[in-house]
C-alpha cells in the first residue's frame, strides 16, 4: 500500500496552506518598519478577484503535469513583480477590470475542461495574469507608500500562493479517480462565478 | 463498481473546500466579508432551494457513472448562464414555482430511482439549473461585493451537492438504497408544500 506517503504529503501541503491563512491576518498589526511589505502582501488576498483566479491558475497547471506546471511558478511571480513596476510608469489600462473577469471565466472553462494547453498558451495566461494583477496592485500605492517593500510583498505572496496552490494541486490529482472532478468542478464554479459577475460588469462597469 | 469511499482523504478534501471562508471572514465589516457571507448563506436559506440542489447529487449518485461527475461540472456553468439572465434583468416568468416544482420532480426521480438516459436527466437538471441561477443572479447587483457574493453562493451550491453525493454513497448498500430513496420523497413533499406556498394556497 503506498497510500499512507501520498496522504501525508496531501496532509502537509494542506497544513501548509492553511498555516498561511491566519498569518496573513495577523500581518494587519504589523504598521511598523516592513509595514508596506504586508501591505503589498495583503493587497491581492482582500480581493477574490485575484485570488481565485490564481488558484485557478495553478490547479490549470497541475493539469499540465508538474514537468510544465513548474514554469508558472517562475513565470507568474515575474510577471507580477513586471506588472507592479510597470504601474509606477505607465497609467493602468481602461479595459483592465473587464480583462480580470475574462481571466477569471478563462482559467475557470480551461479547468472545468481539464484542457491540455501547449506550454506557451499556460504561460501566456500566467503572464497576461501576472502583468495586470500587478499592475493593479501597483496603482493602489499612494505617495508614502515605499514601493520596493510593496511590490516586494505582493511579488512574495504571489509566489507564495501559486506555489502552494500548484503543489498541493498535484499532489491532490494523484490517486483515486474522483480527484480530478472535484478539481474540475471546483473550475467550473470560478468560471461561474467569472460569466457572471463578468455579465454585471458589462451592465453595470465597476472602476477599478 | 468503484465505490467512492470515505477515507481520510475525503475528510481532508472537505476541509480544504471550507478553506476560502477563513482569510475574508477576518476582514470583518469589508465588502468581501458581507458579499461572501450573503452568497454562502442565500441558497441556505430558502430551503426550496436546498433540497432541490441536495436532489441532484442524490439523483446523480444513483444514476452512477458518467452522471455522477457530469452534473457537478456542467451544473454550475448552466447556472452561470441563469444568473447572466438575472443579471441583465431579463425577465424569467413562474421562478419561485418552478423552482418548489424542480423539488418535486428531482425527489420524484430519486423516489422512484428513475433512470432515464443521460441527456434527459442532463436536460431536466439544465433547466431547473437556469431558474435557480436566475434566482441568484437577480440579487447580484445588490450585493456588497458581486463577486464574493458569486464565489459565496456556487460555493454554498457546491457543497449541497456534494452533500447529496455523499448521501447518495448508500445507494451501494442495500439498506442504503431505501434511505436515499426516502430523502428523493421527503425532498418531494418540501418542494409540494413551496409550491403550495409560491401559488397562494397556503400562506
Amino acid at each position: 500500500m503506498m497510500r499512507g506517503p501520498r496522504l501525508l504529503a496531501t496532509a502537509a501541503a494542506l497544513a501548509c496552506a492553511v498555516a498561511f491563512v491566519p498569518d496573513t491576518a495577523h500581518a494587519h498589526l504589523v504598521d511598523t518598519r516592513l509595514g508596506d511589505f504586508y501591505s503589498g502582501a495583503l493587497h491581492p488576498l482582500t480581493d477574490l478577484q485575484q485570488v481565485l483566479p490564481w488558484i485557478a491558475l495553478a490547479v490549470l497547471a497541475a493539469f499540465q503535469g508538474a514537468q510544465r506546471a513548474r514554469w508558472i511558478i517562475l513565470v507568474f511571480p515575474l510577471a507580477l513583480a513586471i506588472g507592479g513596476i510597470a504601474s509606477l510608469a505607465v497609467p493602468l489600462p481602461s479595459f483592465g477590470p473587464l480583462l480580470g473577469l475574462v481571466l477569471v471565466a478563462v482559467t475557470g472553462l480551461a479547468v472545468a475542461a481539464a484542457a491540455r494547453l501547449p506550454l506557451g498558451v499556460l504561460l501566456a495566461i500566467a503572464v497576461v495574469m501576472g502583468l495586470l494583477h500587478g499592475a493593479q496592485n501597483g496603482a493602489a500605492m499612494v505617495a508614502t507608500t515605499d514601493r520596493l517593500l510593496f511590490l516586494s510583498g505582493m511579488t512574495a505572496v504571489g509566489y507564495g500562493v501559486i506555489t502552494l496552490a500548484t503543489g498541493s494541486a498535484i499532489a491532490f490529482l494523484h490517486g483515486a479517480p474522483w480527484r480530478p472532478i472535484a478539481l474540475r468542478a471546483g473550475g467550473s464554479w470560478v468560471a461561474a462565478v467569472g460569466i457572471m459577475v463578468l455579465g454585471l460588469h458589462l451592465v453595470r462597469p465597476v472602476a477599478g | 463498481m468503484n465505490r467512492l469511499v470515505l477515507n481520510p482523504a475525503v475528510v481532508l478534501a472537505a476541509l480544504f473546500a471550507a478553506i476560502p471562508l477563513a482569510p475574508a471572514f477576518a476582514h470583518t465589516g469589508s465588502g468581501v466579508s458581507l458579499g461572501l457571507e450573503s452568497g454562502f448563506l442565500h441558497p441556505l436559506t430558502g430551503p426550496d432551494h436546498l433540497v432541490a440542489m441536495v436532489a441532484v447529487g442524490l439523483w446523480g449518485a444513483q444514476l452512477g457513472n458518467p452522471a455522477i461527475w457530469v452534473l457537478p461540472i456542467t451544473f454550475p456553468l448552466v447556472m452561470a448562464v441563469g444568473g447572466l439572465l438575472g443579471v441583465l434583468g431579463m425577465p424569467l416568468p413562474f421562478v419561485e414555482p418552478i423552482i418548489a416544482v424542480s423539488g418535486i420532480a428531482l425527489g420524484t426521480m430519486v423516489a422512484f430511482s428513475v433512470r432515464p438516459p443521460l441527456w434527459v436527466a442532463a436536460t431536466l437538471v439544465g433547466v431547473f439549473a437556469i431558474f435557480h441561477g436566475y434566482a441568484h443572479g437577480r440579487e447580484l447587483p445588490e450585493a456588497a461585493d458581486a463577486i464574493a457574493f458569486a464565489v459565496g453562493f456556487v460555493i454554498a451550491t457546491g457543497l449541497l451537492h456534494l452533500t447529496g453525493i455523499l448521501i447518495g454513497v448508500l445507494v451501494g448498500y442495500e439498506a442504503g438504497a431505501k434511505v436515499v430513496r426516502a430523502c428523493g420523497a421527503a425532498i418531494g413533499c418540501v418542494g409540494v408544500y413551496f409550491l403550495l406556498g409560491a401559488v397562494g394556497v397556503i400562506g
